[in-house]
């Protein structure tokens, strides 16, 4: 058991009630040390400054009223244990507090010095609780997450070397082999590839639970990103004889994602739909953009398969979950393929879900934002509701000086992205995400509104900045060139059409560039870009 | 013209028989790796631990090391700060070859002088080329930096 509370922080704007409270407290039989104030302010800067033992709240005074009072201490100091005293007998008021976080509501006219007394010590004692129970739980995940990555670290160890031996012995290295043994040597292979793919699904769940998955969205064509996933998936379509088709509209705006990521979603579900595909069915993958939500691109993907049962429906996207039926020696992996997918999804800003007709097949929906280069552009190109007369494209080049690594080139690009945005304006200057999936990772672009002398100041600050980076001095260099765009509006639009038209201008520009000086060939749909 | 063939010739076979460390504390491991750089024409000296890397590096002075971060006797980083330190060893490639999460160790491992990270059990051809690449780069930087 805790000690009596020493420190009681009232607050309370009424003399007269001040007083009462200060008598039943010293007619108490532990000695208590009050300061009292008038106002919440006061009561919340007090507690920042020494936090008492307990709070005795008065709901209405000068600064604050009802529920509004309770609600903002318990914001600003979640850990104090807090004791309303009331003038008012409301129970739903009580209840509400309580549901809040409070941890007691006595009415003023009640008051007895054994009461106040006792409410406080169990305030106290019950704080205390909550504290150390919120305290472990955070420990167990800590410990789970420690734990998942520690197993899946000593894991690793013995796999490498399965996978290391079982190759030397398949390339033929430790001597000729058989067909026999090399199709059974194929087998441990590909088993070592599922157990690697599990652990690694494994740590991602964690992360994922966690609030640790991370996304870098860049504007990309989604076709592009399906076709590498169909084909990656094809093989066993074409084993098991399923067609697998790709249904596109060529006209499909870009959307805004991590290429690497939405990939991963993609082949998780072309994949699940082809293995839970009897022989000769069918599954199709489908892009569209539909009327009622143009913000965002659908992408469907429909088996033929059993189906799934109504009431195993709402249960797919939750971890572990396995299909009982499914599980008839045909190994599927730790159930946690479509929960990573859903919370890939969800951090993009979009939705997945699923629909099936039992015996005759399965459809999963997600949707992605569509890129809007205006929508980012707005408060760069305008100016008190009028579109500005020019902008500067800046460009920003590293270039690596020896053959790059993979991996570590990638790596050092990504950070110079990380440094460029900070050498900017917010909300003045535009960092423009990449242009495309397989574009190129070192070419940056700013939209920048100032003048050509300012952004002589800025260049100077993006080298200096990322040439401060030290794997960017020892692998390569930083070069920055900028040009100016004048626009005119086009009279009789409305600002929207305008920004819009600036928007196709400066993808335009880019792409051209980017054609011009790296040899890269986006496909029609990136000039898409509204 | 003879003459320059010839040397070209010595440069090429040179070339392939890179000398290349090898760091880490499990003997199946080591030997794994040993027999399949041999393989692709290696010459390979190993060692287990973080101290004798150090040490069989300033004797043999290699020319590329692939290293494992969990090792007895000062762990990865130890070591890469140790090479990085050295006037004689800091040019030495290092591959990062480890069973660790990249997430924090991959760019830890770069921001200590890597040119490299490879997670276990990593693709062997895809390791044979950055290894091929790491070779051809640091024999560039042998030429253009003055010694």
């Amino acid at each position: 058991m805790a000690d009596f509370p020493q420190q009681v922080l009232l607050i309370e704007d009424n003399p007269g009630d001040a007083d009462l409270v200060r008598l039943r407290l010293t007619e108490g039989k532990t000695p208590v040390d009050v300061s009292c104030v008038n106002r919440l302010s006061e009561g919340i800067a007090s507690i920042e400054n020494t936090p008492p033992a307990v709070v005795l709240l008065d709901l209405n005074l000068p600064d604050s009223h009802g529920s509004e009072t309770f609600r903002r201490i318990l914001e600003k100091a979640p850990g104090v244990p807090v004791v309303i005293l009331s003038g008012q007998d409301d129970e739903v008021l009580a209840m509400k507090a309580i549901h809040q976080g409070v941890q007691d509501y006595l009415i003023k006219g009640d008051l007895t010095s054994r009461n106040l007394e006792r409410s406080m010590r169990y305030a106290v004692e019950r704080q205390a609780l909550l504290r150390s129970l919120e305290m472990s739980r955070k420990q167990q995940i800590e410990f789970k997450n420690q734990f998942l990555s520690h197993v899946s670290h000593e894991l690793r160890t013995p796999l490498t070397c399965i996978h290391q031996y079982a190759s030397l012995l398949f390339d033929g290295l430790s001597g000729p082999i058989s067909p026999e043994q090399r199709d059974h040597l194929q087998v441990i292979l590909k088993s070592v590839n599922q157990l690697h793919a599990m652990i690694r699904d494994l740590l991602e769940a964690t992360r994922a639970e966690s609030g640790k998955l991370r996304i870098e969205p860049r504007c990309l064509a989604l076709v592009d990103l399906v076709r590498q996933a169909i084909a990656m998936v094809r093989p066993m379509a074409v084993e098991n004889r399923i067609t697998l088709e790709l249904e596109a509209d060529p006209h499909i705006p870009l959307v805004y994602a991590d290429p690497d990521r939405v990939l991963e979603v993609l082949i998780n579900l072309i994949d699940n739909a082809v293995k839970f595909t009897p022989l000769e069915g069918s599954v199709n993958v489908k892009l569209s953009q539909q009327e009622t939500d143009p913000e965002f691109i659908y992408v469907t993907v429909s088996d033929t398969g059993r189906g799934i049962s109504a009431e195993a429906l709402p249960l797919i996207f939750e971890r572990l979950y396995q299909d009982p039926e499914s599980v008839d020696g045909n190994r599927s992996g730790l159930g946690l393929g479509l929960y990573i997918a859903r919370e890939l999804v969800n951090l993009h800003g979009g939705r997945i879900w699923a629909a099936s007709q039992p015996e005759l097949g399965t459809t999963f929906t997600f949707n992605l934002p569509v890129y809007s280069l205006a929508k980012l552009l707005l408060p760069v190109i305008t100016n008190e509701q009028r579109l500005r007369e020019s902008i500067v494209l800046v460009r920003v080049d590293l270039k690596p000086l020896a053959t790059p690594f993979r991996g570590n080139w990638k790596e050092v690009c990504r950070e110079s992205l990380e440094l460029l945005r900070r050498c900017v304006f917010i909300d003045k200057d535009l960092v423009l995400p990449a242009m495309a999936t397989n574009g190129p990772e070192d070419t940056f672009y700013v939209v920048a509104s100032t003048d050509m002398e300012h952004v002589d100041i800025m260049i100077a600050r993006i080298v200096e900045q990322i040439g401060v980076l030290t794997r960017v001095k020892s692998t390569g260099t930083v070069r920055a060139s900028a040009r100016r765009v004048e626009f005119s509006a086009t009279p009789e639009t409305t600002l929207e059409q305008q920004v819009a038209q600036v928007a196709g201008a400066v993808t335009e520009l880019v792409l051209n560039d980017l054609r011009t000086m790296n040899g890269f060939n986006p496909k029609e749909n990136y000039g898409n870009a509204n | 013209m003879e003459m320059q063939t010839e040397k070209e010739k010595i440069d090429a076979s040179s070339m392939n028989r890179a000398k290349i460390l090898i760091v880490d504390d499990d003997p199946e491991l080591r030997m794994a790796l040993k027999l399949r750089l041999r393989a692709n024409h290696y010459e390979t000296v190993s060692a287990s631990d973080g101290y004798s890397a150090i040490a069989l590096a300033q004797k043999e002075r290699p020319n590329l090391i692939i290293l494992d971060l969990g090792l007895p006797a000062g762990n990865g980083f130890i070591v890469l700060k140790r090479l990085q330190e050295s006037d004689t060893l800091s040019h030495i490639p290092v591959i990062v070859l480890t069973a660790r999460d990249p997430q924090g160790n991959e760019l830890r491992s770069l921001d200590s002088g890597a040119t490299a990270f490879f997670q276990k059990p990593a693709d062997n051809n895809e390791l044979l080329q950055v290894i091929r690449a790491s070779l051809r780069s640091a024999s560039a930087w042998g030429t253009t930096l003055p010694s």
